[in-house]
């Protein structure tokens, strides 16, 4: 009965402190993540904290820019679900929500990450920003090849990406997500955990640092799971090489080139969210350690080993082209083919 | 659309600048596509016009070349190599063998710089900013050499007419950096190229998009290293007199595709090497200019370059007091631009991008008076330039 009482609180409590150390260690990463690539290039590289955290404060303090999108309240708020959307997910992998509503689930990670998906659709078809809409350019007047023919901003364009991407690019991760859960024959993130870590289910003292007895990715399946896992946070990241739908060389920054200011803030803050919050539920579903608010050992390890994904994206994006549809769809049904092979075998283990 | 052309649906268009941060000169790319596949394409170049043919009217030839340098910034050796050229064949001024041999190396030098640069600049495009570093990061070795040389990295003035100016004259310590610093650039440009040429992911990014026929490229007159990566074997060094003691190769490429263009970049700057080690090991001794000349009229007369990006043209004439009348310049550039319009066709979007800069376009350096008249823009040709504003005395 007390812990019916004290659970809502508890639940407060855990999520404020998840959601305000992730937000503080989102502003390190991409900085460690930019360091390594540019050691790895021959570079110095930026100082730990620029890209992260003093960029999201300098934005914070510029002057407003109104969007010129179709409709900028809508294209405005996609930002600010963004960074809700991606807050959620990974409090859905913190330990006190696994009991709420079914939420700690693969359904609940993947619901929430697709949603997230659907935000560059958005964007992408919302914006039009002055580079596209604002540039008299005498081309019609100089007589063009094809008249009359629909003209397309790189921002839409970026949208039709997006959707692309949405379709067939992201698929292999949502394959990988699935094998831990097969492996666990569950759909809670508690049993993925109690499947690896049975001692940190049993253990209720606050200073101890159960660890995990039987990994997933030291399993056959677990490890062709994680490796698709990584392809496929590069890919829900939107980075090199799969940056198609932001690639700088034609559509700029795609749909989210008009967001300035405090509103570009927000897209750092959730981007830096996004690439930690899927680190940190890679190390709860495929390591079995999971980010505990209430225990600060178990809680500095998910963070450290958290490093592990940005990492190897940093090593990837240094030495990766950015690839077009003509590698991705090969790439993305072949890496889809291997989650699926780890996932019959998980189901056979 | 001619008859008997095929008849393409095109579902919408987009275009890329003039202002755009990925383009790194002012000029417009539209795309007539379908779906993400390129149907057709239209380049529009002129923005930035800097009106440079008509600086040169009426100014004395000396002073005139200065300005011809200053055409490109990156070859900027070879303007004013060809505007030298021009008066010295027009006049038949003699040129002494070493400042012909240190205008060679000058001029390899500089070829090496400039595909380093475009080498950069693909890989840009390619998104593989670790390759385009690397580019940068050789290039300063033959950046330094031409200072050593020249005085200046960008334009380091080497030929003046009648030879070379006297401060790029070979001394025997620079002759043995040269030496030395070719070694070191080729030890580790080998490795750059390999890691290249093993990377699969770059491969295949270059491979099979941007193809550009060897009969297309005849057409369109897609010289340098655009025609020769589609098997055409076209270079006007074969034709030149001051690279005859040289023995070099022509690198061509059936494979008429984009890898082919930057393949073929690369094995040329191993045969600019050669051509460098020969320069300095059998550097002939004697004066580095001849100065018996006097500039009176001259009819007017062109001289062709191998540029880095392709054939180069100059010509204009000389009035009775040695001063300039109609400079014209064609760059490379003009003349591979339609061939960039033409093998973009069918690549996906993001691939014609990278198809326009493996041609390696210097456009603002190929921007020409235009006149826009009721609506319509056209380019003026020589005869009509000097009907409306007549010959400057």
């Amino acid at each position: 009965m007390d812990n019916l009482l004290f659970f809502p609180l508890l639940l407060i409590i855990s999520s404020v402190v998840a959601a305000a150390v992730a937000i503080l260690y989102s502003l390190v990463l991409p900085g460690i993540e930019r360091k390594v690539q540019a050691r790895i290039q021959q570079r110095i590289g930026p100082p730990i904290l620029t890209p992260g955290f003093w960029s999201v404060l300098k934005f914070g303090y510029k002057r407003r820019i109104e969007p010129t999108a179709q409709i900028p309240g809508l294209y405005k708020s996609l930002v600010y679900f963004g960074v809700g959307i991606i807050v959620l997910i990974f409090l859905f992998s913190t330990p006190y929500w696994w009991a709420v509503l079914g939420w700690g689930s693969v359904l609940g990670i993947a619901g929430l990450l697709k949603l997230e998906e659907v935000l560059y659709v958005l964007m992408g078809s919302q914006s039009q920003s002055f580079l596209s809409a604002g540039m008299p350019v005498p081309d019609l007047a100089k007589g063009s090849k094809h008249v009359g023919i629909r003209r397309e901003f790189v921002e839409q364009h970026s949208a039709e990406r997006a959707l692309k991407m949405m379709a067939i690019g992201s698929l292999p991760f949502y394959i990988a997500l699935l094998v831990p859960f097969a492996m666990a024959k569950s759909g809670m993130i508690s049993s993925v955990v109690a499947m690896q870590n049975p001692a940190y289910m049993l253990t209720s003292e606050w200073w101890s640092v159960p660890l995990p007895s039987n990994p997933v990715i030291f399993t056959l399946p677990g490890i062709i799971a994680a490796l698709v896992y990584f392809v496929g946070y590069v890919m829900l990241l939107n980075e090199k090489p799969f940056s198609i739908l932001k690639a700088k060389i034609d559509l700029i920054e795609g749909g989210v080139l008009e967001y300035a200011s405090k509103l570009r803030a927000y897209y750092y803050l959730m981007r830096n969210m996004l690439m930690f919050a899927l680190s940190s539920i890679f190390v709860t579903l495929f390591i079995g350690i999971p980010f505990d608010p209430f225990m600060p050992l178990m809680m500095l390890l998910n963070i450290a080993l958290s490093l592990i994904l940005p990492v190897m994206l940093a090593t990837l994006v240094a030495f990766s082209p950015i690839l077009t549809f003509r590698q991705i769809y090969p790439a993305a049904i072949g890496l889809s083919a291997f989650g699926i092979l780890a996932l019959v075998i998980s189901l056979g283990v | 659309m001619a008859s008997g052309e095929k008849r393409v649906e095109i579902e919408k268009e987009l275009s890329f600048g003039p202002v755009h941060p990925a383009l790194i000169e002012p000029y417009r790319i539209r795309l007539f596509v379908n779906d993400e596949i390129v149907e057709d394409c239209e380049l529009n170049i002129n923005m930035a016009y800097r009106g440079i043919e008509k600086l040169f009217d009426g100014l004395p030839v000396e002073r005139a070349l200065l300005i011809a340098e200053r055409v490109c910034g990156i070859c900027s050796h070879v303007h004013a190599w060809n505007a030298v050229r021009v008066i010295e064949g027009g006049l038949s001024i003699v040129v002494p063998p070493r400042a012909n041999y240190i205008r060679v190396l000058t001029n390899e030098m500089q070829r090496i710089t400039s595909h380093l640069i475009l080498f950069g600049h693909a890989f840009e495009v390619v998104g593989h900013e670790t390759f385009a570093m690397r580019s940068f990061l050789l290039r300063e070795s033959f950046m330094d050499l031409i200072s050593y040389v020249g005085g200046n990295r960008v334009m380091p003035s080497v030929p003046i007419i009648g030879g070379v100016r006297p401060r790029a004259d070979l001394t025997e310590s620079l002759k043995r950096v040269i030496l030395e610093r070719v070694d070191e650039f080729e030890e580790k440009y080998k490795g750059y190229v390999t890691r290249i040429i093993e990377d699969p992911l770059v491969m295949s990014r270059l491979t099979g998009i941007g193809f550009l026929t060897k009969e297309d490229a005849v057409r369109f007159y897609a010289t340098g290293p655009t025609g020769r990566a589609s098997g055409w074997d076209y270079d006007v060094r074969t034709k030149m007199d001051e690279y005859k003691p040289f023995e070099f190769n022509v690198i061509t490429d059936e494979s008429c595709d984009t890898k082919a263009r930057i393949v073929v970049r690369a094995l040329e700057i191993f045969e600019s090497l050669k051509i460098i080690r020969q320069v300095v090991k059998s550097l002939p001794e004697g004066p580095v200019v001849n100065q018996s000349w006097k500039a009176e009229e001259m009819d007017f007369t062109t001289a062709y370059l191998e540029a880095y990006r392709g054939e180069l043209m100059h010509s204009y004439a000389l009035d009775s007091h040695g001063r300039i009348r109609n400079y014209k310049i064609r760059t490379p550039t003009p003349t591979n631009l339609a061939a960039m319009e033409h093998a973009c066709v069918g690549d996906h979007v993001t691939e014609a991008i990278l198809t326009i800069a493996s041609c390696d376009p210097c456009l603002t350096c190929c921007t020409r008076a235009e006149v826009v008249d009721s609506g319509r823009s056209r380019i003026l040709s020589d005869f009509e330039i000097v009907q409306k504003y007549g010959w400057r005395k």
